[in-house]
């Protein structure tokens, strides 16, 4: 038990302190100072903007886009890579770089890639496709938000296919070879044998991409139009508002933002659950 | 999130109606001669409160002013540094809860805005003597933007002690002719479509511009000074939405997305998607070109109409125990020499507070010796034209005031 201590330190005093005091906050508790009275004006007043609801519309759609993109081309990806071909090598390597990579660094790269005056503009410029800038399409501040979800295919396709790939591995081949050899195609031995099989794999790994691309601030920030903002980008300028009630709503906002992802991830592994092991 | 923040602004209220009663050594310092106010301050010690996030400036203040301090008046410098301002604020504010009238922690503050209302509703600040400081004269006191530190006037509560200014950028060799006013700038950008944009209040340049067009449809600056007043605001916000819709779909990408922060505006600008870019700071544009970022023939200008601008100041707390030493400081911060040493760039590259043309030929010279980059439009050209900054109520509704009727 004793061995834990450290571990418990970390996760329960800067994971859930942070929360605890997040929460008081929102509240209009200073807790450090114990002032105030705690009240729901906070919430209240955030939940009655209407930008609230476009950003938590916005959060929720680039989420699951990214998300179930990430996640189809990785199952894709990972089966790919499973297979000997000339290059693979290769292949495998590039998808390991992009994980030592920041965020950060992706969502600049993607900016000169395919801001209206990035490098494929320029590209398509010489050529004479376009005459200027404004013709090139806009894949990013879009307000349907493409440039954040290609960011997130990015960086979460290898890290899905790396997981799967794990896990294939341990799995080895003999399950699918028995199926084959009983006289299954090759789509049923995928669909019956394998799939069932990396299932919690590619669920948990999804989970986590979602969770993460739901409270992420510093992409949207960089890519995302300033209007409709994700909820994070919402709470951050909450929190950097000169009023200073602006404070207990970045915080209202911030709770919210952490029981949504909660509830969703929830919702998610029970369905999933519940089609995985039908009755 | 600074608990103390509501604390210091619900003291700040509570205590703004009791006057303070002033004690018959200040009357006495006041009513001094020059000569003797340094004679009393001989020996002395200044505990400075600043902000110490930076080398240059922690070493410009302890080194090159404080050693002039102490060869010049015998007077000792004591710089202590801060994270946040509101720091010595609180001290301050904590001292005069504890009944500590007269021997204060704290002799000066580096502020401006918030904190200087803070200390000045809550009679926290030493007021009234600025006249007796004999560089006094070189500030001018008729410039709005000094006399009032974001809306609140200064009433000889704070000496002022480096400017900052808005200014415009733009690419000489692309647009020749930039608007000069925000009445032209709305009519070329009617007339060049896509090629402007601001970046999203509350981004805080962006904030500024919405301002800037605030300013205009206010007719001028003078009737927004003071408190907020709602029914001037509702008037004055519905003229400047409407005026920002209809310029919408002329801007960039029509007007449906802006530009987050200024720092994506200025990629626009470098990139040649938007023709003018804009920052409270100009020696920015500067460093740009210096970078490579923007072109060689990239220039800046203030508006006739006016460009805001804001100042900071240096303010002796009233329960400071060294007000004669502290004057002695305030007064050296705002000499011509070292308002040149602070100015150059190498040092500190900081607008000075003071007018130029009001020091000495010899100094004048010194300051027109600073290595001019000729992107960035001189400090001396935009003070011609200076706009007040507002108090913080102002901006906060018509940041979210922008938010809800231009932005979504």
């Amino acid at each position: 038990m004793l061995m834990l201590a450290p571990v418990l330190i970390v996760l329960g005093g800067l994971c859930l302190g942070g929360l605890v005091v997040a929460l008081f906050r929102s509240l209009g508790v200073q807790i450090l100072t114990g002032t105030g009275t705690p009240s729901l004006e906070a919430y209240r007043s955030v939940l009655g903007q209407p930008e609230f609801l476009r950003s938590l519309g916005f959060s929720l759609y680039v989420a699951l886009t990214a998300t179930i993109l990430s996640t189809v081309i990785a199952v894709w990806a990972a089966l790919l890579l499973r297979q000997r071909f000339a290059g693979r090598g290769a292949l495998a390597f590039l998808f390991q770089l992009t994980l030592t990579l920041p965020h950060l660094i992706g969502a600049i790269g993607i900016l000169y890639l395919l801001s209206q005056s990035g490098l494929v503009a320029r590209l398509v410029y010489s050529v004479g496709l376009i005459d200027q800038p404004s013709q090139f399409p806009a894949l990013v501040y879009d307000r349907f938000g493409i440039g954040i979800i290609l960011q997130y295919i990015w960086k979460e396709v290898p890290f899905i296919a790396l997981i799967l790939l794990a896990q294939m591995q341990t799995l080895g081949e003999d399950y699918e070879s028995v199926a084959r050899s009983l006289g299954a195609s090759r789509w049923q031995s995928l669909r019956h044998v394998l799939f069932p099989m990396i299932l919690p794999g590619v669920l948990g790994a999804s989970v986590l991409v979602f969770a993460f691309v739901f409270g992420a601030y510093e992409v949207p920030l960089i890519l995302g139009p300033n209007m409709p903002a994700t909820l994070p980008v919402l709470a951050y300028r909450k929190f950097t508002d000169v009023d200073l009630a602006g404070r207990a709503e970045a915080m209202a906002l911030a709770v919210i933002i952490g029981a949504i992802s909660a509830l969703l991830v929830a919702l998610y592994v029970w369905s999933v659950r519940r089609q995985g092991h039908p009755a | 999130m600074k608990p103390w923040i509501p604390a210091i602004a619900l003291a700040a209220t509570l205590t703004s109606h009791l006057a303070m009663a002033e004690t018959p050594q200040d009357a006495a310092l006041k009513a001094m001669t020059w000569d003797e106010v340094v004679a009393t301050a001989k020996g002395g010690t200044v505990n400075m409160f600043m902000w110490g996030g930076a080398d240059n400036i922690n070493t410009y203040v302890s080194k090159t002013i404080g050693d002039i301090l102490k060869s010049d008046y015998g007077i000792t410098l004591n710089r202590v540094a801060l994270t946040d301002t509101v720091e010595a604020v609180n001290i301050v504010l904590g001292e005069k809860e504890a009944g500590v009238l007269e021997n204060g922690a704290v002799d000066l503050i580096w502020i401006n805005g918030e904190n200087f209302r803070t200390m000045k509703e809550a009679g926290l600040a030493f007021c009234g003597y600025t006249d007796v400081l004999p560089n006094n004269a070189l500030v001018n006191w008729d410039n709005p933007a000094i006399a009032n530190d974001f809306g609140v006037p200064v009433d000889g509560c704070e000496v002022p002690w480096s400017r900052a200014q808005f200014a415009f950028a733009h690419d000489a060799a692309r647009t020749p002719a930039p608007p000069m006013s925000i009445p032209d700038l709305i009519a070329w950008i009617d007339a060049n479509p896509g090629q402007f944009t601001y970046p999203a209040p509350p981004d805080f340049n962006g904030s500024v511009f919405v301002r800037h067009v605030f300013y205009h449809a206010a007719g001028g600056a003078d009737a927004l000074l003071g408190p907020f007043d709602q029914a001037k605001f509702d008037d004055i916000s519905a003229k400047t939405w409407a005026l920002l819709n209809e310029l919408e779909p002329y801007l960039w990408r029509e007007g449906q997305t802006y530009p987050t922060t200024v720092v994506q505006l200025n990629d626009l600008f470098a990139n040649g998607e938007v023709a003018l870019t804009f920052n409270y700071e100009p020696a920015q544009f500067g460093i740009a070109v210096q970078n490579g970022l923007y072109a060689e023939t990239t220039r800046s200008f203030g508006l006739n109409d006016g460009t805001i601008g804001n100042t900071n100041y240096t303010v002796i707390p009233f329960n400071s125990p060294n007000k004669a030493a502290a004057m002695v400081l305030q007064n050296l911060l705002l000499s011509a020499e070292a308002q040149y040493e602070k100015a150059r760039p190498e040092v500190w590259g900081a607008e000075p507070a003071i007018e130029i043309d009001r020091v000495s030929d010899e100094v004048q010279a010194k300051f027109a010796s600073i290595p001019a980059h000729p992107s960035v439009v001189p400090a001396a050209v935009l003070a011609k034209n200076a706009l007040p900054e507002l108090q913080s109520d102002w901006i906060s509704a018509i940041e979210q005031g922008w938010i809800a009727q231009v932005g979504n």
